[in-house]
C-alpha cells in the first residue's frame, strides 16, 4: 500500500530523471506531475478513511456522503420509506473534500482560496486536468523549475492539511 | 576486642552482640591488629554497619551470593541479578584481582538465618566478591575493604540492596523484583505461578529484555490494566464501547513502586488471587502468548524466527493493550468470548498477532522513523493496540490482516481528531 510519501518521491525521481534527459523530457514531466497531484489525493483520501472508519452516528448524514463518497438519495419505496441513505458511489473532488476537512477540523477564521497557496494548488490542478484531458491545440509547456515547483505544492497542501486537521506538522 | 558506636550511632546492645559475634567468627585486618571496631548507623533507615578488611581466602568462605530479601522465608528466592562472568568489565575485574588490585566498599551483611556456613550475604559488589575469590586461584591473597551490616530488617535490606546497586548497570527489572518482594510479599508471583507464566518455584527475570519470561513490570502492568479496563467498562455503556479511545497504562520499574499499582495492591492484595474475570484473562493472554510463540517457530519460511516476534505478546503495549481491553469488556460476554479467541491465521498470515505486518505499519500521520505497531510504549502506540483489541472483539473470526490494522488505527486517529489535540 503506497503513501503520500511514495508519490512524493516517485514524483521527485522522475524529475532527477528528467533533468538527465537530453532530448525528451516531457515523458518524465507529465508523470511527475501527475504523481504530485496524486499525493495529495491519497493523503486526503486516507484522513477522509479515518473519520468514515468512525461510528456513523459520529457525523451527519450529508458529512458521511462526502466522507464515503456515496449519494444521499430519498427511499420511496419498501421498509425504509420515507428516509435517507447513503446509496450509490458519487466520487467528490479533492478540493470539495480539503474544503470539508479544514472547515470541520480546522481553526481557519478565513477564507483561503485567494491565498498563495490555494492559487498554486489550482494552478497544479490546472495542468493536471490538461494531462489527463489532452487536446490536440493544447500546449502543455512544462519545465523542470514547473515540476519542481507543482511537487512543493503538493507538498505544502497536505502541510495546510496536516496541520489544520491535525494540529502538527508533518516530515516529507 | 574493643566495639565503640559512632556518635551519631544510637547504642544497642543487639547489635554489639552480634558484631562481637561476627569479629570472632570472621578474622579481620582490625582484630588481628588490635584496632577498635567502630559501629555506624545509617542516617535515612537507621540501619547499623561497620567497616574492615577481610583477606581474600578467608572471605570466600563465608561469601554468600545468593542473598535473599526475606531471610526467614524459604519462598524468598535470590534477589540479586545474574552473574555476568564474560562481561568485559567483569574480565578485566577479575584480571585486576589477579595482579593484587585491591578492591573497597564489598556489601554484605552478617546473617545466620540460613546458609549458616555462608553468613556474609553480598548486597553490592557481587562481582568484586567472585573475582576476589577468583584471583586466589592465582596465588593471589590480599585483605579487602567490607561495609558488613547488622541485623537488617526486610525494607532495610532491600534499600541497603538498592542504594549498594546504583552505579551499576543493575536492571529496573532487579529493583522491581526486590521491591516487589519486600513490599506486597509474593503475591504477584503466585499470581503468575498460578496463570502459568511463571513455572512453580520458579521466580521473575532479573533482566527482562534478555529473558523470554514475563517480567514483574509486564506482570503489575497486566493487572493494572485489567482493573483499570474494568473500572471504565463500569461507565460505559456497550454501544458506546467504540466511540471511545482508551488510555492503557504502563506500571513504572525501578526504585520505587509504581501508584496505580500500588493503590490497587492495597485495594485487592491477595485478593487477586482468586479473582476469577482476572485469573481468566491471564490464562487466556498465556494462551495468546504461546499460540504466537509456537507458529513463528514452526514457520521460520513464512516468518523470520525473530524474539521480537515470538514474544510479540509480552511487547508492552501489546500486552497493555490486550489486558485493559479483557477488563473493559468483563460485562459484554460476546465480544469478552471474541476477544479471548486467537485470531486467525492463513496462509499469508503465519502467525496470529501478524508480528512481521506490524512491525512494517505506518499510519500516514506517522513520522517517517516510526517503527511499527506494537513496537513501543508511547501512549499512541498503546492506544491503537487497545483499539485493534477492542475492534477484534467485534467478531469471532477476525485475522489480523493489513487492512483490519489499518482500521482499527484510522479508527483512533479520527476519534482523536474528533476530540481535537492530536499529537
Amino acid at each position: 500500500m503506497l503513501n503520500y510519501r511514495d508519490y512524493l518521491s516517485y514524483s521527485e525521481k522522475y524529475i532527477q530523471l528528467a533533468e538527465d534527459e537530453l532530448a525528451d523530457k516531457l515523458k518524465f514531466l507529465i508523470p511527475s506531475i501527475l504523481l504530485s497531484w496524486v499525493a495529495i489525493e491519497s493523503f486526503t483520501n486516507n484522513i477522509m478513511d479515518d473519520f468514515a472508519s468512525l461510528p456513523a452516528d459520529l457525523f451527519e448524514l450529508h458529512e458521511r456522503s462526502l466522507l464515503l463518497e456515496k449519494k444521499v438519495e430519498f427511499i420511496k419505496h419498501g421498509s425504509d420509506m420515507g428516509k435517507f441513505k447513503l446509496e450509490q458511489t458519487e466520487y467528490k473532488k479533492v478540493e470539495e473534500k480539503i474544503l470539508f476537512l479544514i472547515a470541520k477540523f480546522g481553526n481557519l477564521s478565513k477564507p483561503y482560496k485567494g491565498e498563495t497557496l490555494w492559487q498554486k494548488f489550482e494552478e497544479l490542478r490546472d495542468i493536471r486536468n490538461k494531462i489527463l484531458h489532452p487536446r490536440r491545440n493544447m500546449d502543455l509547456e512544462l519545465t523542470i523549475d514547473k515540476a519542481y515547483k507543482y511537487l512543493e505544492t503538493s507538498k505544502n497542501v497536505i502541510q495546510f492539511v496536516s496541520e489544520n486537521v491535525w494540529n502538527k506538522k508533518i516530515s516529507f | 576486642m574493643e566495639i565503640r558506636f559512632e556518635e551519631k550511632a544510637k547504642k544497642s546492645r543487639n547489635i554489639k552482640q552480634l558484631a562481637e559475634q561476627f569479629f570472632k567468627e570472621i578474622s579481620t585486618l582490625e582484630s588481628k591488629l588490635g584496632l577498635p571496631i567502630i559501629i555506624f548507623q545509617d542516617g535515612v533507615n537507621s540501619s547499623y554497619y561497620s567497616k574492615c578488611h577481610i583477606l581474600a581466602s578467608i572471605a570466600s568462605k563465608f561469601i554468600d551470593l545468593n542473598a535473599k530479601i526475606n531471610a526467614s522465608d524459604s519462598e524468598s528466592f535470590r534477589a540479586n541479578r545474574e552473574l555476568m562472568l564474560k562481561h568485559t568489565t567483569y574480565l578485566k575485574m577479575k584480571a585486576d584481582a589477579s595482579l593484587g588490585r585491591e578492591f573497597n566498599d564489598i556489601i554484605v551483611e552478617y546473617n545466620v538465618e540460613y546458609e549458616i556456613d555462608k553468613p556474609l550475604k553480598v548486597w553490592g559488589g557481587q562481582h568484586r566478591a567472585h573475582a576476589i575469590s577468583e584471583a586466589i586461584n592465582s596465588g593471589i591473597d590480599r585483605y579487602h575493604g567490607f561495609k558488613v551490616y547488622f541485623s537488617l530488617n526486610k525494607n532495610q535490606r532491600t534499600e541497603v540492596a538498592l542504594i549498594s546497586n546504583t552505579n551499576m548497570a543493575v536492571s529496573d527489572d532487579t529493583f522491581d523484583r526486590m521491591l516487589e518482594e519486600t513490599t506486597f510479599g509474593y503475591t504477584l508471583r503466585k499470581w503468575c505461578q498460578k496463570v502459568g507464566f511463571l513455572g512453580q518455584g520458579e521466580d521473575f527475570p532479573d533482566v527482562g529484555a534478555r529473558s523470554e519470561k514475563i517480567s514483574v513490570k509486564l506482570a503489575r502492568s497486566f493487572i493494572v490494566n485489567y482493573y483499570l479496563g474494568l473500572d471504565k467498562g463500569k461507565t460505559i455503556k456497550n454501544e458506546e464501547l467504540d466511540k471511545n479511545i482508551y488510555e492503557p497504562y504502563v506500571a513504572e520499574s525501578g526504585v520505587t513502586i509504581d501508584q496505580q499499582y500500588d493503590r490497587i495492591m492495597h485495594e485487592e492484595g491477595e485478593k487477586i488471587l482468586n479473582e476469577k474475570g482476572l485469573l481468566e484473562a491471564g490464562k487466556k493472554f498465556l494462551t495468546l502468548h504461546r499460540a504466537q510463540y509456537e507458529k513463528v517457530k514452526i514457520n521460520p519460511k513464512k516468518i523470520k524466527n525473530l524474539k521480537s516476534y515470538r514474544n510479540k505478546a509480552l511487547i508492552v503495549s501489546v500486552l497493555c493493550g490486550w489486558s485493559y481491553i479483557a477488563g473493559l469488556l468483563q460485562n459484554n460476554k460476546r465480544r469478552l468470548r471474541n476477544h479471548y479467541k486467537i485470531p486467525k491465521t492463513t496462509s499469508k498470515i503465519p502467525d496470529p498477532l501478524n508480528a512481521e505486518e506490524m512491525s512494517h505499519f505506518k499510519h500516514d500521520s506517522d513520522p517517517p522513523t516510526y517503527r511499527g505497531l506494537g513496537t513501543r510504549q508511547t501512549s499512541k502506540d498503546i492506544q491503537r493496540i487497545a483499539q485493534v483489541f477492542l475492534a477484534k472483539s467485534l467478531t469471532d473470526n477476525c485475522a489480523f490482516d493489513k487492512r483490519f490494522l489499518l482500521k482499527a488505527v484510522s479508527t483512533v486517529v479520527g476519534l482523536t481528531t474528533l476530540k481535537k489535540g492530536y499529537t
